[in-house]
């Protein structure tokens, strides 16, 4: 058998959010195809979707040989970690403090904690360090201040890149760069509405 | 003539000081994301959305638009110089443009090509500035089933065009149709699909969307892949052209302008598939086309020309119908809806300084882009020098703020990560994301007209059928989905799309 692993598990994502699409939109009314409810479309699209998707899976049963890149071991078992870390952390976080308990800070550091857990696995470094970097931004913005959030995200983006790793210097001119360029445009001209150093307490 | 009088109200517009810095600051970051492989127009399009909710609807689009048909400029620079293609739709234009440098052509190379896209953009703008309000007055007559239909066929056709099978791309649209559905139901204002968060009542941010697929996915991406920049070892000669090189180039460049012109207004066109449709029209017609491989003027003039004019004609089915021809439109109705502005046949109407400002303005910008890039050309060559290592973290630095900023709440910067993380995950499964936007964008408008055409036809589906619009682009829709499934087609759309 010829099996195209990509196409495969594309068809079967796309029937699983099909299959939760549908089972979502049984809270909606259909109506009929004259008056249509709000959800006569979802069901017409995920129907099609639903469709579309088995059919991408049951033809990549024969359109390959495309597998997938090798997963290591650690890189499963790091994944499967990452997702019960960052999903323990959210929900304990109202223990850290006020801060997390309010708006979407618990489930931000969930996110930051998960993706540092991943990238303990060197298949996901890159894509662990970049999405930390954004929810480490997202963090301190509001309390922090943009100059110490963009100080972060530069130091936790800098590690996906091995060779900022030997050559500190480098990371340090980039941030004070980036730093007078974002006061600059974000602060001096555009003047978006955000605090620019840590509050005070 | 009114389009006389309409193209003087819209170069009124295009040179007040606000809209000529923009347009120029637009022509330079193209021209700079076009040198620099690895940045395309679709990711730093959706990094500069956020910064320009706080501009006019007029000065914001003119930038944009400058952002995209400047980088048809800068790609083709690195794309002869370090056989480096800045942008896909400069592939080919490596093809014969680099082997032209290293013939010791490498002044008549982009000179051609500078020359060449600007006249192809100079007739681009004609183009469009006639065809806007002729193909308005037809569009005007739609009726909701219509506009169904042609909604319908945009996608299908996006789909069909799109890279890899077709089936997975209609898949994607459907998908990106069914991210559209997430929010409030205009009609009713029952919630969808929002599991009792506020943020999505309005709908997925569609900055989030376009920046984490294709802004944040793509740095990981391009980390992932070792980078190899030559360093620029052949010497710019005399930017001029022999008397036989002007002979020669001349009809590839009028032949590539009409090329380009018709394959932009597709639906699902645009520069890339332009400039490929031109390379392959050359290799069979033109004189030199025994030159081929060895560095014909042709190969570069051809396509030049016509990614420029593509770039610039995709522009009409969104000014006209409201319709996205490929992901950058997408983005560009985008930037409308946040405007407040509804793309659609009454925007010539009702947003005459829109319209004509823009189309002025696309050709101010194409004789800046022309002083831009070649007397400024080894400015650009020194740009290729900033490593990635240092830029990507600027990029990120741009992402966040920009998400944050749409909304001034961080909600938007987490959805961006899940978005990135999705679009990592669709690049692995060779599922195209580009697709997917352009029915973000249209399944919200689509479920309208379809609602409003069943309640008119009283819930007789037969209407798409009964009205002869409605019944060709249906019909059009179905001849593309059964010409892709004949062998020798597909095969040959492979070739072209991956050169």
């Amino acid at each position: 058998m010829k099996i195209n692993a990509k196409d495969v598990a594309s068809g079967a994502f796309l029937i699983l959010l099909a299959a939760i699409g549908l089972w979502l939109n049984m809270d909606h009314t259909l109506g009929t195809a004259r008056r249509m409810g709000p959800g006569y479309m979802p069901m017409l699209v995920f129907w099609v979707q639903l469709g579309l998707g088995a059919l991408v899976l049951v033809l990549g049963f024969f359109s390959g040989p495309d597998p997938m890149e090798r997963w290591k071991g650690i890189d499963w078992t790091m994944l499967i970690a990452s997702i019960v870390v960052g999903t323990l952390v959210w929900q304990i976080s109202p223990m850290f403090g006020e801060f997390f308990s309010s708006t979407y800070n618990g489930i931000g550091l969930g996110m930051l904690v998960g993706f540092l857990v991943i990238c303990y696995a060197v298949g996901w470094r890159l894509l662990g360090f970049i999405c930390a970097a954004m929810c480490i931004f997202a963090l301190l913005l509001e309390k922090g201040g943009l100059m110490l959030a963009v100080a972060a995200t530069i130091l936790i983006s800098a590690m996906a890149e091995p060779e900022h790793r030997s050559r500190p210097l480098g990371v340090l001119g980039l941030m004070i760069f980036l730093l007078a360029m974002c006061w600059w445009i974000f602060i001096k001209q555009l003047d978006i509405r955000v605090a620019v150093w840590p509050m005070q307490y | 003539m009114d389009i006389i009088g309409n193209l003087a109200h819209g170069f009124a517009v295009a040179f007040s000081f606000q809209n000529l810095l923009f347009a120029l600051i637009g022509a330079l970051i193209g021209t700079a994301i076009g040198v620099l492989p690895g940045i395309g127009p679709v990711a730093t399009i959706s990094l500069l959305l956020p910064i320009t909710f706080g501009q006019p609807a007029t000065t914001a689009i003119i930038m944009l638009a400058g952002i995209y048909y400047g980088a048809q400029y800068g790609g083709s620079t690195t794309a002869i110089l370090l056989n480096l293609p800045g942008e896909i739709s400069s592939v080919v234009t490596t093809l014969e443009g680099y082997k032209m440098a290293r013939n010791g052509r490498a002044g008549a190379a982009l000179a051609t090509s500078a020359l060449g896209s600007f006249f192809a953009g100079s007739v681009a703008t004609v183009v469009v500035a006639a065809s806007g309000p002729l193909l308005t007055s037809i569009a005007l007559s739609f009726g909701p089933a219509d506009y169904f239909s042609l909604m319908l066929l945009g996608l299908i056709i996006s789909a069909v065009l799109a890279q890899g099978s077709i089936i997975k791309s209609i898949g994607m649209v459907v998908l990106g149709v069914a991210l559209g559905l997430v929010g409030t139901d205009v009609q009713t204002g029952q919630q969808r699909f929002t599991f009792g968060i506020p943020e999505l009542s309005d709908g997925i941010s569609f900055v989030a969307l376009a920046m984490g697929m294709f802004g944040i996915a793509e740095i990981v991406l391009n980390l992932e892949r070792p980078e190899a920049r030559s360093v620029l070892k052949t010497k710019v000669d005399s930017l001029w052209l022999t008397k036989e090189e002007w002979k020669r180039a001349t009809p590839s460049v009028l032949r590539g302008t009409v090329v380009g012109s018709i394959l932009g207004i597709l639906p699902g066109g645009g520069a890339s598939l332009a400039s490929f449709g031109s390379y392959m029209m050359e290799r069979k017609m033109s004189k030199g086309r025994h030159l081929f491989g060895q560095g014909a003027i042709e190969g570069v003039a051809g396509p030049e020309a016509a990614n420029n004019a593509a770039a610039q004609t995709s522009f009409i089915p969104l000014l006209t119908l409201g319709i996205p021809a490929n992901a950058v439109m997408a983005l560009m109705v985008g930037a409308l809806i946040i405007q407040g502005i509804q793309p659609g046949p009454r925007m010539v109407e009702a947003q005459p300084d829109l319209f004509w400002g823009l189309i002025a303005s696309m050709w101010i910008g194409n004789v800046m882009l022309l002083i831009i890039n070649l007397p400024m050309i080894g400015m650009w060559v020194k740009l290729l020098q900033v490593p990635y290592k240092f830029l990507y973290p600027a990029i990120l630095v741009f992402c966040c703020i920009g998400s944050y900023s749409v909304n001034n709440n961080v909600f938007d910067v987490y959805s961006t990560v899940v978005f990135a993380v999705l679009g990592y995950m669709f690049n692995k499964l060779k599922m195209e994301p580009a697709p997917l936007l352009i029915g973000f964008v249209l399944g919200p408008m689509m479920e309208e007209h379809l609602r409003r055409a069943m309640l008119l036809s009283r819930g007789d589906i037969t209407v798409f059928i009964e009205r002869p619009i409605s019944a060709s682009m249906l019909a059009i829709a179905a001849v593309a989905l059964l010409a892709m499934m004949l062998p020798n087609l597909r095969k040959g759309k492979e070739a072209a799309l991956s050169g």
